[in-house]
This record gives C-alpha cells, structure tokens and sequence, in this order.
C-alpha cells in the first residue's frame, strides 16, 4: 500500500535533498555526473557569504527574498482576515460571490498572472497608473524602478495568492462557536472590542497555519521574475528561487547552487521554528 | 441559526441600516478588485493592435474580434501545447489520485510501528520548496534517460505529500466495520480500496484530482528546468513564455493577452465548476487538521 508513494517520495524528494547537502560541500558541476564532485569543506558557504561579486549576488538574493516574503505575509495575513469576514458575514448576500472571484485568481498559472501584469504595470500611461489618476493619485514606475520593481511583484503575488487565505480565514471563523459571540453581546462589547477580544485570538491557529504556507510560498516566486525582470533592474528583484536556478542549472555551478538552496531550507527552518514560538507565547497571554 | 425568510430586500437580508451598506460597499469594490485584471486580459485580447497601442489605455474594444488567437497559433504551436498540458496534467493527476489512494488509506487504517514518525517524515515534504531539490533532480532525471520529454516532467510528480495527507484525513472517518465487512467477504486489500474506501471519499477524490490537475497544468519550474529548450514538449504555460519577445511593444498586447486567455480557461473553468470540493477539501485539511 505504501510502497510506490514512499518509493517514489525517496527518490524524487528524500534523495535529492540529501544529495542537495551533500552537493552544498562538493565542487561540482551540473553539467556532469555526481561521481565527478569532489569535497571542498566549507568553501562554497565561504564564497557565497564573501565579498566577491558571488556573494553580493547571494546576499542581495536573500535579502530580497526576506523583503519579499516579509512584505507578501504582512499583507495577506490582514487582507485574508478583512475579506474572510466579507465573505463569512450574512448581513448582505454576496459572500459567495466574492469567494468565487477571489480564490479563481488563485487557480490562474502565474505564467498568465506575469503576462497580464506586465502590460498593467506599464510606466508611462499604463492601465494602472491611468485608474490611479482617475482618483488624484501619482503613477508609479512599478517594475522599471529599482526602488518600486519588489513591492510591484508583491502585490502581483498578494493579488493571486489573497483568495486562498481568505478561504482559510472562513474556515477559521466558521470554528468559533456563535455563543462566544453572544455572550460578549450580553457582556456590552460592541464590534470592534468583539474583533479584537474574540475574532482574532481565536483565529491564532488558522493564522499561524496561514503565515507558514505564505512564506513557503512567497520563496518560490519565479514566473514573474524569470519572465518579466531577469532579476533586475539592477537586482532589485533577484530572488532565490531565480537565483539559485541560474547560478546551479544555467551556470552549472552546482556545488555553489546546492550551497545556497541549503542555506535557504535553513533559514525556512529557523523561519518556521520563531513563527511557532511567537503563536504559542501570544497564547500564553491570551 | 434563524430561519431565513424570503427577502424583498434585493442583496439586504433586512431593512438595510448603515453597516449593511458598507459591507455591500466593501464586497463590490474588493471583487472589482480582485477580478479587474482578469477582465482587462480578456478585453485587450479583443481589441485591435491600433487599440492596444493607444494612450491613454482604450478599456472596450469598438469591435471585438478574435484575430489576436488565430495570431497566436502562428507564433507557438498551441494546439500541441495544449495537448502536452493535457497529458502532463491528466498523466500526473491519475498517478497522484493513485498513490494517495493507497498510501492514505495505509496511515488511517493500518497499525504499525513507527507510522506516526513516518506520516510526519512525509508531511514535512509537503513545506518543501522546490528549488531545494532542483539542482539534483535536474541530473538525477538525466540519469534516468527520461530528461527533455514529457516523462521528465511527469515522473518526479507522481507521489506528494498533499495528496497523501488528504486521503488519510478523509479515510479515517470511514467506519472500520464497512472494511472488515469486505474482508470477510474474501475481498483482497487492493479490492477493499478500489470498492469500498475509494467510494466513500468521492468528495476528497474530487477535490484532490482538481487540485493536482490545476497545479500541474500551471506548473511551470520544474518542466522549463527538465525540457531544456525541447520547444515540441513545451506545455501551454512554457509555450507562454516564448510570446515574451513579442510582448515588447504594445502593438502585440492582444495576441499575449490572447495566448494568456487560453492558458487561464481550462484550470478556472474547471475551479468554477467544482468549487465546492476545493473549499471542503481546505476547510478538512488546512484548519481542522
């Protein structure tokens, strides 16, 4: 029964992020076999942490990564919440609806999602900024811009990913018992105090669960970057998915590549490890 | 729970107040939102090349036409794209439904030592990304002769941890009884699974096939990295990527739209269709846990 999922997890997950360690110590091609790798030590951790341009490549690589994933969990967690809440109500009819609209972005191939955007971020007189001017507001350069071109691909990735967490945030707010509520209504609190008091500790679980899909998630933007920017303009956004794709795959190096993906699955761990600790001590409080 | 009674309020479920207009407010404006740029897609995909390169940005074309997808199938070759997406999606969604199956039905229902642990080892793919095994499984496939063909892209998929996790979630709540019924009718375990589990969870089936099939019709890393150029292999969504030197100028607005278009249709089509599993299949497995 278990035998073709486990045999074909081993081989096509367990062993290739074991060889992915193991490669991480090795000079190695990715032109070649495995058996043409040959130990190094620490070197490749050394040189993608140096001061040579393939470390400020990698730097600048994680530290776009962490702004990145950053900026998109800090921006669905509370979108999910507000839309789950638009979606769950029964004041007005229409939830339904919404939730339609919003999770079929989430089934569109983020191939199309790039292609769209690209036209819709378009600098001078794009479709964007015209709507913005409509209402008063200054255009942006969006992906043209070092300084706007990350928080553009953001808000390419909250837009598609927002309705998938907002499913969540429903399921979440379908758990909480409608007596808790009532007995804050007999108790005095008004909507605001109820949100604050009931809503949002009793949704922790949902939002912790919601917070470390987001991350995994938002490290393997690829599509937009890979089509749309190649990284730039001037690394601004050279993630590492993009990274490490080009550097172990299209450069071949696959020693230094298997370094930095190792680096990564760390710095998820370490990632996954705090968002736990930080869930559980605000439960404490509660 | 109240009994809903028959509204004369239109969207209102009472005399609309105050609130019950911000609500309704809030919900058209985030489903503008949220769908605007879908609809702009389809709009620009039938507007003229004149249309699409006018400023300021002409929102409806004057007379839609479908020019732009008969351009389409001259720059890449659609038809065989798609057909390389069918393959791979139906391909890889059928060997998916298939080791869920068994494996699922293994965690919930047979007992023994070290289950927990290993459940748990296969959870912790599932938070995998990707490009952690990239690099290796790039040669590893090569090793296997099946690197630059539909195969490639297929195999590595045919097992996940997902699926995996759903089943058993849903197997669980089938009743032991029904199982040792069938077995003391003589029925084999393969049997048991096919004939009696697999029939009881319909609904996670279901949703498990469309998320698979979705995910895999979108995928786009992992069969770019193994196909290496090999463009007659290229699913539609790689296809894609090949309009980009043709995304330059606005002139060919309309036929990237056009390409992007027919790459949406079949997975939000099916998702409209089917949503309900979807939903489900989330609340079962991301909450409730």
């Amino acid at each position: 029964m278990l035998g073709p999922a486990l045999l074909l997890l081993g081989i096509f997950v367990v062993i290739p992020m074991l060889l992915t360690i193991w490669l991480s110590f090795q000079n190695w091609s990715s032109e070649t076999g495995f058996d043409t790798a040959h130990f190094v030590g620490l070197s490749n951790f050394q040189e993608i942490f140096g001061r040579a341009s393939v470390g400020r490549d990698f730097k600048n690589a994680l530290v776009n990564t962490a702004l990145y994933t950053g900026g998109s969990v800090v921006l669905l967690l509370p979108l999910s919440v507000l839309f789950g809440l638009l979606v769950y109500q029964d004041r007005v009819r229409g939830g339904v609806i919404l939730r339609t609209i919003l999770f079929s972005t989430y089934m569109v191939p983020m191939i199309a999602v790039a292609l769209v955007f690209s036209k819709l971020y378009a600098p001078a007189d794009g479709p964007l900024n015209e709507i913005l001017g409509v209402f008063g507001l200054p255009g942006s350069a969006w992906l043209s811009s070092p300084d706007t071109a990350l928080g553009s691909v953001v808000l390419l990735n909250v837009w598609q990913q927002v309705g998938y967490f907002t499913v969540l945030a429903v399921a979440g707010l379908t758990q909480i018992p409608g007596s808790v509520y009532e007995a804050a209504a007999i108790d005095g609190a008004h909507a605001i105090q109820r949100f604050f008091g009931i809503t949002l500790p009793l949704l922790r679980r949902t939002l912790l669960f919601s917070a470390v899909i987001a991350v995994i998630n938002a490290v393997q933007v690829f599509e937009p970057v890979a089509l749309i920017t190649q990284g730039g303009p001037v690394g601004a956004t050279n993630v590492l998915t993009y990274h490490i794709r080009r550097v172990g795959i299209e450069r071949s190096e696959g020693g230094l590549g298997s370094a930095m993906a190792v680096t990564l699955m760390l710095a998820l761990i370490v990632m996954i490890v705090a968002l736990f600790a930080l869930a559980r001590r605000g439960g404490d409080e509660a | 729970m109240t009994a809903r009674t028959i509204s004369f309020y239109g969207p209102f479920r009472r005399k609309p107040a105050l609130g019950d207009w911000l609500v309704l407010t809030a919900i058209i404006v985030v489903a503008v939102m949220a769908a605007f740029p879908l609809v702009w897609m389809v709009l620009a995909s039938l507007e003229t090349p004149a249309e699409t390169m006018r400023t300021p940005p002409v929102w409806f074309p004057a007379t839609p036409n479908l020019n732009a997808y008969g351009q389409v199938a001259g720059v890449i070759d659609a038809g065989r794209s798609f057909i390389n997406s069918a393959i791979v999606a139906t391909v890889t969604t059928a060997g998916i439904l298939l080791t869920s199956l068994l494996a699922g039905f293994a965690f919930a229902k047979y007992e023994f030592r070290g289950r927990s642990w290993l459940f748990a080892a296969v959870i912790a793919t599932m938070f995998l990304p990707p490009i952690i095994t990239l690099i290796p499984l790039y040669r590893l496939v090569g090793y296997l002769h099946i690197d630059g063909n539909l195969a490639g892209v297929i195999v590595p998929n045919l097992a996940n941890a997902f699926g995996i996790f759903l089943m058993r979630q849903f197997i669980r709540g089938v009743p032991n009884e029904l199982i040792d019924a069938a077995r003391i009718d003589g029925a084999s375990e393969l049997r048991v699974v096919f004939s009696v589990v697999a029939p009881s969870v319909v609904p996670a089936i279901a949703a498990l096939a469309l998320f698979a099939f979705v995910y895999h019709w979108n995928s786009y890393l992992w069969p770019l990295t193994v196909l290496e150029g090999n463009t007659s292999q290229y699913p539609i969504v790689i296809s894609l990527s090949r309009l980009l030197s043709y995304n330059r100028g606005a002139m060919n607005t309309g036929l990237v739209m056009a390409g992007a278009t027919m790459a949406v249709l079949p997975p939000v089509i099916l998702f409209v269709i089917l949503q309900r599993f979807f939903v489900d299949s989330i609340v079962n497995t991301g909450v409730k846990g």
